[in-house]
């Protein structure tokens, strides 16, 4: 693998040194940025769920071939209760970008895809999932990678990302109120005091050696008539599963430790769009994700195929995308609740508890991974209308899983009061079944928020 | 009987005349309106150049928006592909519209935008909106597909001393108006110079929503010339749009791959 990414590289660089530099004028330097408040709350679990005030420095410097790009956000609030200050590297990568060619080394964004949303082949960039911020886009972390870019032809391009150092998603689930044992369906389980028994432990982080690393590539083709591209990626998928590391019983009840566990994928997808006349583009996307899971690992999902299709479309002045998003799970069997020993010995009823543990984390994964069915459909359904000569901008995106009955709607309200000020408020409401992701996340995330942001 | 017969066929034959006549003048007053709005668009030169623009949109209320953004263009294949950057305000500094504009069929249309990390195709249809919040659409940022329109030269006047032609040019179909965001247009074209001076645009409803005043022509090659200044008032809301080239390269030998989607980013 080491000796395919190396030859990669210097083929690349050949054919780089070889194009045309692009005119850039000699030298330039810029910054921008803004300085927002932004509070979130309303929510059950927390009155003020996330508080914060950001500064973000943007700066971009070239000279000749030479480009780098920076983007470092200062930010200090409270978060669930818990007050930070923490300065986050969003992007920081500097390299060599001409008309042909491009290479960066640094702290990038990637994203894949060309549905919305839940883009099956963006593989590449984690997410913050659980930091409120009006827009989704700032939830994405950069990862420490090597890209480079060669367009060999006119609308042709080819892409290669390796990332030395796996990068997890965060999910806090560790603020999520899992093991509220009234009404629970734990058969006879609840005999035991069930309060504060999970434990989240530290991340599982693969080795840090370059054969952990991830690699990427994809050939990407824009025409008028359509577009499209062939991806693939190997390595740890950023959107991890959890594992059970330990089940201490000293105490008389059980505390389980649950910890995030990457796991390894290969995934080949492809994506495409195609404009029918001037008023829609038709948009598909798949992936088929290969796991190898011989031990039956419970954080590790089956391979699976997930496909999206979608039409965009312009009516009444609003912007409309409509998707479905489906999943079809490989050698997908249902999972048997165990079943509570009538007259149980005290070994008994340690190897049902033990049972059940095992069970009910193999569930909780396969939420995390949408794996619940054999067949997981879902749809998606954005709408923005500007207003005013674009100064107020009004927005909503919808989602509904079919198969477990979650959804979540996320409305938008921007005004551009100037060139350098921007309010916003808008709201999030998500809601489930008893025990679905969504009914857990509800009482975090569900709530108002509203930003002032000055931008210079 | 006889003579009946001849007045009659001379009657026929004078009514066959005034008609042809008629047609082929209605004919020819219809191609010279054509042809004269096909010279005036000609004599701009928009490919192969590059060019720094500002625009201030100005409310009726004197508030103030400043929009800043370097626009390349150059014509491949018969194809006229334009580049557009935004460079100010600062939020949306960093993305860039590509767009194909082709002669006989709908254009394509691309954006990059800096937050969301990658290119997207966007729907041409979009081209009667407002180009960043200013008086000007999207459509206006390119030149109208001239196959698009029925013109009709409905007279002559008197534009601030000029002799113009005042040329009429209306959407062959509502798919058309719509998408170019106006029914009608009324323009007043120089006949000495074929410049265009002022052009009248007429909303769906038949109403005149747009007036663009055209100024400070400059030559950019002996037989073809650039507008540095251009205004578009809203006579409805009483905005005022004015764009300004700050500078301008023309004959520029733009490689066609710096066109490409995949160079957005």
């Amino acid at each position: 693998m080491k000796r395919i990414v190396f030859l990669c590289v210097l083929l690349v660089f050949n054919m780089g040194i070889r194009a045309t530099a692009q005119e850039i004028p000699d030298p330039s330097f810029s910054m921008n940025g803004y300085g927002r408040g932004v509070v979130f709350g309303g929510g059950t679990a927390y009155s003020l769920a996330s508080v914060f005030s950001e500064l973000s420095l943007q700066t971009s410097v070239t000279k000749s071939s030479a480009l780098l790009e920076t983007d470092i956000r200062f930010r200090t609030g409270m978060y669930f209760n818990e007050r930070k200050t923490e300065l986050q590297i969003r992007e920081l990568y500097a390299g060599y970008k001409s008309q042909k060619f491009d290479a960066f080394l640094g702290n990038q964004i990637v994203t894949w895809g060309r549905t919305e949303g839940f883009s099956p082949t963006n593989n590449i960039t984690p997410d913050d999932f659980f930091f409120l911020s009006p827009d989704p886009n700032d939830q994405k972390l950069s990862n420490f990678m090597l890209k480079m870019n060669y367009r060999p032809a006119l609308g042709v391009g080819l892409e290669l990302v390796v990332i030395p150092f796996y990068k997890m998603s965060r999910y806090r689930f560790d603020l999520f109120d899992m093991f509220d044992m009234s009404g629970s369906d734990w058969g006879g389980f609840d005999q035991f005091d069930m309060s504060n028994i999970i434990d989240f432990g530290e991340d599982m982080v693969p080795e840090k050696i370059l054969a952990n690393g991830s690699y990427a590539a994809r050939a990407d083709v824009d025409f008028s008539a359509f577009g499209g591209s062939v991806s693939w990626f190997r390595g740890y998928d950023p959107y991890h599963g959890f594992d059970v590391v330990s089940v201490n019983w000293s105490t008389g009840k059980p505390v389980i430790r649950i910890a995030s566990m990457p796991y390894l994928k290969t995934s080949i997808g492809a994506d495409l769009d195609v404009p029918i006349g001037s008023l829609m583009i038709f948009k598909a996307e798949a992936a088929y994700n290969h796991t190898r899971n011989p031990n039956n690992k419970i954080f590790i999902p089956n391979p699976d195929i997930s496909y999206v299709v979608g039409l965009e479309t312009s009516l009444w002045g609003c912007m409309i995308l409509g998707q479905y998003i489906g999943k079809y799970t490989f050698d997908y069997t249902p999972l048997s609740e165990p079943q509570m020993p009538s007259e149980a010995s005290a070994m008994e009823l340690l190897q049902y508890a033990e049972e059940m543990i095992d069970y009910e984390t193999r569930l909780f994964n396969r939420k995390v991974f949408n794996q619940q069915e054999r067949t997981n459909h879902a749809l998606f359904l954005t709408v923005t209308r500007m207003f005013a000569y674009d100064v107020i901008t009004a927005e909503c995106t919808a989602y509904y899983n079919l198969t477990s009955n979650e959804w979540f709607v996320r409305p938008k309200l921007s005004w551009r009061v100037s060139d350098a000020f921007m309010a916003s408020v808008g709201g999030n409401y998500m809601r489930g079944k008893d025990k679905t992701l969504y009914s857990y996340s509800s009482s975090l995330m569900n709530g108002a928020f509203a930003e002032l942001k000055v931008i210079f | 009987m006889k003579q009946n017969k001849n007045r009659r066929k001379n009657i026929f034959a004078a009514v066959v005349t005034i008609l042809l006549l008629f047609s082929a003048g209605g004919g020819l007053f219809a191609q010279s309106a054509s042809e004269i709005s096909k010279k005036s668009a000609d004599i701009i030169d928009f490919v192969s150049m590059e060019m720094d623009l500002t625009i201030i949109i100005r409310d009726a209320r004197g508030s103030e928006r400043v929009r800043q953004l370097t626009m390349s263009s150059g014509l491949f294949n018969g194809v006229n592909k334009t580049l557009i950057r935004f460079m100010a305000p600062s939020d949306v500094k960093g993305t860039a519209l590509l767009i194909y504009d082709y002669q006989d069929k709908e254009d394509d249309m691309w954006i990059y935008m800096p937050a969301l990390k990658k290119v997207r195709r966007i729907i041409s249809s979009e081209r009667g909106k407002s180009f960043m919040g200013s008086e000007f659409t999207n459509a206006d940022m390119s030149k109208p597909n001239h196959i698009d329109f029925n013109y009709t030269l409905i007279g002559s006047a008197t534009y601030e001393g000029k002799e113009c032609w005042v040329v009429e040019a209306e959407g062959k179909d509502q798919n058309i108006k719509r998408s170019n965001g106006y029914s009608k247009s009324i323009s007043y074209i120089e006949k000495d110079t074929y410049l265009c001076y002022k052009t009248e645009y007429y909303n769906m409803a038949g109403d005149l929503h747009r007036i663009r005043i055209t100024s400070d022509y400059k030559n950019v090659t002996k037989s073809s010339y650039f507008a540095y200044s251009t205004t578009m008032e809203n006579v409805k809301n009483g905005r005022i749009s004015e764009m300004k080239v700050n500078k301008m390269d023309t004959g520029k030998n733009f490689r066609e791959d710096m066109f490409s989607p995949n160079a957005l980013q």
